[in-house]
């Protein structure tokens, strides 16, 4: 802990930070926040992604002659310098063709799973108001946090630090919504407490359901705690159709590394020192001639 | 007592200068590797870091001393491979290792040049150093693996670590305090034909024969 300096009695509180002890709760109060992503009213302008890279100061290549093609967006996937894109794919239902248009994003886990695989003190941290962020300061560059992800989010530049959405912290500090939000032309992105968005969700999900998307569901996966991003997906059995994992949670592998191997590998290693330590002063070095001399 | 004196006067070429030098090029190396995986490896550990050139420098050399590492691995491979396997007195060394640890050799079947901990430490290099090289290739370019993968190598990467510096731990003791003599051999090449008689009677035997 002693190495975090980001946020100490000053601005937001500090809910978790990686690799060091948890900061005290009881400290600082901050309401959850979350961006509700509206699918069903989203007809895929990309404002949010020009936005977006507008307010980071990013300059995403355009992918144009190259020789490469991704339909309606603008390129393979998330990149250091693309917080955030716009994801289009077809599927074939039995009511017809459906266009999934999904914003993707890091999803600001309540457990970041980043966070927890993240070695470095203070490297990657979560705001008492649960958005996380990255230290590039307090960052060795070992890149664990992509494995720690479940939604593989984070991107890295030409050396090693990662990149995502920070829920655009800055903007949100100083009480403006997130750039995305703003530039939302359909009032598709909703940000407020999670709390408002989750009976905002609620409310948009029965008139869903009486449109006739029964399956229609809010995507908020309890794996990771909750997320700091929900969408509200019209067809919401198949969270895949949207490029969504229907299950998220921090891999199992991750959680044995981080846990049960630390504690065996401290027990063998110290243990290994000590066994050592022991031989020596119960029996000593091993010397020549001894044998030799109680023969003689 | 006399013969006594007189054997420990006499050197014996134990490691020949290839030996040394394959020895050093793996074992300089994993030194590093040992206490930046180690910063890495574990939090308490990650003030080990500055000392070692700074966080993100000891990261990146990290990789690259592995690939040394890996290299003089496998030139200890190609050398002793043949020399390190167990025979069936290796196995009743080992089940008896406990008169070793209270220094009663003597009651241990006679070891060759190398006893059976000796070849056990150097399969668990060659092991555990070809479990480092494929699993630190994946941890270096995760982008390029699937994430399952990725996870995965970090743990057995983590697990190889745990064995092998327990390994570790244990060598340096016997090579430094442990064992008096057997450094100077790793440097010098040398040992005296007490030490040789002693640790390895019947490679002692071999030498004379020539």
């Amino acid at each position: 802990m002693a190495t975090v300096t980001t946020e100490g009695t000053v601005g937001l509180g500090l809910r978790r930070v990686s690799a060091s002890k948890s900061p005290d709760q009881s400290i600082k109060q901050a309401d959850q926040l979350a961006i509700l992503v509206d699918i069903s009213s989203c007809i895929g302008c990309k404002a949010c992604e020009a936005g977006c890279s507008q307010w980071h100061d990013l300059k995403p290549s355009l992918n144009v002659g190259q020789g490469m093609f991704f339909g309606y967006q603008s390129g393979p996937g998330l990149a250091p310098n693309l917080f955030m894109y716009m994801r289009f794919q077809e599927h074939e239902t039995p009511n017809g063709l459906v266009w999934a248009i999904t914003k993707y994003q890091c999803m600001h886990c309540a457990d970041p799973g980043c966070l927890k695989a993240c070695p470095s003190p203070g490297a990657i941290i979560q705001y008492a108001n649960g958005i996380v962020d990255f230290d590039h300061s307090k960052c060795i560059g070992c890149k664990f946090c992509l494995s720690g992800c479940p939604f593989d989010v984070p991107r890295y530049d030409a050396n090693n630090k990662p990149w995502k959405c920070n829920f655009c912290i800055d903007r949100v500090s100083a009480g403006l919504e997130p750039m995305c939000v703003k530039t939302c032309p359909t009032n598709a992105l909703h940000f407020g407490t999670k709390e408002e968005m989750l009976i905002r969700a609620n409310k948009l999900l029965q008139g869903l359901k009486k449109r006739g998307f029964e399956k229609a569901s809010i995507y908020d996966p309890p794996g990771v705690g909750g997320t700091g991003y929900i969408y509200l997906l019209p067809h919401g059995d198949k969270p895949e159709m949207y490029g969504l994992p229907k299950e998220a949670s921090i891999s199992p592998l991750v959680s044995l590394w981080k846990g049960p191997v630390k504690l065996i590998g401290s027990i063998v290693l110290w243990g290994t020192l000590l066994g050592a330590f022991l031989q020596l002063i119960l029996f000593g070095p091993i010397k020549v001639g001894k044998k030799h001399k109680k023969e003689g | 007592m006399e013969d006594v004196r007189n054997l420990e006067e006499v050197e014996i070429e134990r490691f020949s200068a290839f030996d040394r030098f394959v020895h050093w090029l793996t074992a300089i190396p994993f030194v590093y590797l040992f206490l930046s995986g180690l910063g890495m490896y574990s939090p308490k550990f990650a003030w080990l870091l500055p000392f070692l050139g700074g966080k993100e420098f000891s990261a990146w050399l990290h990789k690259w001393a592995g690939v040394v590492f890996a290299v003089g691995v496998f030139l200890m491979f190609l050398r002793w491979a043949r020399d390190f396997v167990l025979d069936s007195d290796d196995m009743k060394w080992l089940s008896n290792v406990k008169h070793y640890i209270k220094g009663e050799e003597e009651k241990l079947p006679e070891a060759g040049k190398y006893n059976a901990g000796q070849k056990l430490f150097g399969w668990i290099v060659f092991l555990g150093g070809a479990l480092f090289l494929i699993t630190g290739i994946v941890m270096w370019f995760p982008e390029s693996f699937p994430a399952n993968i990725v996870r995965l190598s970090i743990l057995l990467h983590e697990i190889a670590f745990i064995v092998v510096g327990a390994g570790f731990i244990v060598h340096v003791y016997m090579g430094t305090v442990g064992v008096p003599g057997s450094l100077s051999s790793m440097i010098t090449g040398k040992v005296s034909a007490l030490w040789a008689m002693s640790h390895h009677p019947k490679w002692f035997r071999e030498v004379m024969r020539r």
